[in-house]
């Protein structure tokens, strides 16, 4: 029996048996649904954490001076150290960075993008080297102006989402871009504090001017050049020769575990918070995401059951039918086939119908969230991800799970005796 | 045109006693002849005539038909065989209920190893036409009278034009009239050329068959000397 009269045949026979197939084909379309649908929002939230809240670059490691502990000392990070770290094979680039190492406040009292703003806080600003934030600057160059000038400063872009949608709406406060904040300056006092007892030397007061937004800036304070952190520490006569830190840019990100250990050999701690962090994170959601499509794949194992129950009933019923069709022609294969081909059939539809029942499920989230869920930080447009191997692998499943439950019922079609059933 | 040589048959009967049905049974049917195999009720007429028709495979003995020792065949080509070889008609009619008559009687052309033609659909439209029964082609087999489904019956074993056609009380389930019609049918079909088996124990078909064989005690015993149909 060639395959186009197979198909024939078993639409013919899928046709006559429209409720009980439909019927069949929900089981399916059921846990293929739920399937598409987990997966893809666990990966929709997965890549939120990803790209969003944890933006950990593969590449980079961050390492700081060990912490002190029970009398010994840790390495210093100087520029020794940092030549070390550079002449290492599997290091590309090596970006410095050390901390203000006086305190900051920043008095604001004006117009902020409209709206009237008057605030005090404590400001950490954090210098690093140009190249390390070379891709987001977008205004101007981010090198020490020199004394007296406006200090390039480039912020979170994970602070901005929190402001846009914690702090400004709370705040009747203006909603800002990326684009539309570079170009601000406020005033920063330097060597000046609120909180801190005594601060030594007069207070240097500056401007500091937005030049970009990036994922590798200081996440609460800013980011300013290395040159002006040095200067300012020098001014204020406190340490400008040792580094807060340095992120190192491995060649591949196979070489970063090599880079971490040579790095603990020479004193330092690799600085991994938020690689771990994004790594729980992404670990619990893959976890709960695997234990809905576990769940969902039990659908499908139930829904398996099911086809299987209907079509040892379906193949009981049609015995007679099954000898007819042997005494005009159909070989055992044929018989086995057209079962499994009418299986096929309803997981195929069943699959197809979850898929697209996901997506409209999705849509239906998406539309409900944008709608009624307040706004909160990094709360994406869409909680889904569906790459195309999703929707097909949730057709292909509907089709396994069916073929599966129609196998054991198959091969007792194919065994009927068309001499003993036609004789009945 | 068919041959049976030694045919043994048996069936486990009762307490694990055996039932032998066919006792090495011989059988030889020419080409173009109209043949009744009698004998009563369980004297194994059917299991003759599944065992000619490569339904039923459990036997001992050799059968060749149309030049085909059935035998040595594997079921794909069992299944060949009975799709090009032999048609079957049954006391029951043996429609597939669910599909019109129209797909009834195209049923085999599914199996004939080729793609559903439009000349296939022109042949089973040609079918119905010669047993009368194109205009009901898209019924379904509960919507006609038992001989308008033998008819049926008759039209989807002659569509891959079989050398044989395998008759099993085809009377047995219709009314004097139409099972009348129906042999007068089969005579039809062999006065073109095709060989009829009917196993039967109505007198009206073994009086329009050609020659009578009975079947006792597991074997077939000649009637009588051929003679003219419808003596």
């Amino acid at each position: 029996m060639i395959v186009g009269s197979l198909l024939q045949l078993i639409g013919i026979n899928l046709r006559r048996e429209a409720r009980s197939a439909v019927f069949s084909s929900l089981g399916v379309a059921l846990g293929v649904g739920s399937l598409v649908f987990f997966v893809s929002l666990g990966l929709g939230v997965g890549k939120v954490i990803r790209e969003k809240v944890f933006p950990v670059d593969q590449i980079l490691i961050e390492v700081a001076p060990a912490a002190i502990s029970l009398g010994s000392f840790g390495t210093s990070l100087n520029q020794g150290t940092i030549d070390r770290l550079s002449a290492l094979p599997e290091v590309s680039a090596v970006f410095r960075k050390m901390s203000v190492r006086v305190p900051a406040i920043s008095r604001y009292d004006g117009d902020f993008f409209g709206s009237p703003l008057r605030v005090r806080l404590e400001v950490l600003a954090l210098g690093v080297d140009p190249g390390l934030l070379r891709d987001d600057i977008r205004l101007g160059n981010f090198a020490d102006p020199g004394p007296g000038l406006p200090i390039p400063g480039v912020i979170s872009s994970r602070i901005l989402e929190a402001y846009n949608k914690s702090f400004a709406p709370t705040r009747n406060l203006p909603q800002l871009s990326g684009a539309l904040v570079v170009g601000f300056s406020f005033p920063v006092e330097f060597n000046s504090s609120m909180v801190a007892p005594s601060v030594r030397g007069s207070p240097i007061p500056s401007q500091v001017q937005v030049v970009g937004v990036s994922d590798r800036a200081l996440l609460a304070g800013i980011t300013i050049p290395l040159s002006t952190a040095i200067r300012l520490n020098q001014g204020a006569g406190v340490d400008s020769q040792t580094f807060t830190g340095a992120t190192l840019v491995a060649k591949s990100a196979e070489l970063v575990p090599t880079i971490a250990a040579q790095a603990r050999r020479m004193g330092l701690k690799i600085d991994d918070q938020e690689r771990r962090m994004a790594e729980n994170v992404g670990f619990a959601v893959t976890l709960t995401t695997s234990a809905l499509a576990l769940l969902s794949i039990l659908i499908c194992a139930l829904a398996a059951a099911n086809i299987a129950q209907t079509l040892f009933a379906s193949v009981r019923a049609r015995a007679k039918e099954i000898g007819i069709m042997q005494s005009v022609g159909a070989s055992r294969s044929d018989v086995r086939n057209i079962i499994l081909g009418e299986a096929a059939a309803i997981g195929m539809v069943g699959g197809a119908l979850g898929t697209i029942g996901a997506l409209v499920a999705e849509h239906a989230v998406d539309r409900l969230s944008l709608s009624y869920l307040p706004s909160f930080p990094f709360k994406p447009e869409s909680f889904f991800s569906h790459p195309w191997t999703i929707l097909l692998g949730g057709v292909s499943l509907g089709i396994l799970a069916a073929v599966l439950g129609a196998y054991a019922p198959s091969r007792r079609a194919a065994a009927t005796d068309p001499a003993q059933t036609l004789s009945e | 045109m068919i041959s049976a040589r030694r045919v043994i048959k048996s069936y486990r009967g009762a307490e694990n006693g055996e039932l032998r049905v066919l006792d090495g049974l011989d059988l030889h049917v020419e080409r173009g002849e109209f043949v009744a195999v009698i004998g009563p009720s369980g004297s194994g007429k059917s299991t003759l005539l599944h065992i000619l028709g490569g339904l039923d495979v459990h036997y001992d003995g050799e059968v060749e038909l149309a030049g085909t020792r059935l035998r040595s065949l594997s079921d794909r080509e069992l299944a060949r065989f009975r799709n090009r070889q032999v048609g079957f008609v049954f006391q029951s009619f043996h429609l597939v209920p669910n599909l019109r008559v129209f797909e009834n009687v195209l049923l085999p052309a599914f199996f004939g190893g080729e793609s559903i033609r439009k000349a296939d659909r022109s042949r089973a439209e040609g079918m119905l036409e010669r047993v009368g029964l194109l205009s009901k082609k898209e019924r379904v087999p509960s919507q006609l009278s038992g001989g308008e489904r033998q008819r049926v019956a008759i039209a989807r074993a002659l569509l891959q034009h079989p050398q044989v056609l395998l008759c099993d009380e085809p009377t047995g389930n219709l009314d004097l009239q139409t099972g009348d019609e129906i042999i007068a049918l089969f005579r039809q079909l062999q006065g073109e050329g095709l060989t009829v088996l009917a196993v039967t124990h109505e007198e009206r078909i073994s009086e329009a068959a050609e020659r009578v064989l009975q079947l006792r005690t597991g074997v077939l015993l000649d009637d009588g000397d051929s003679r003219e149909p419808g003596r």
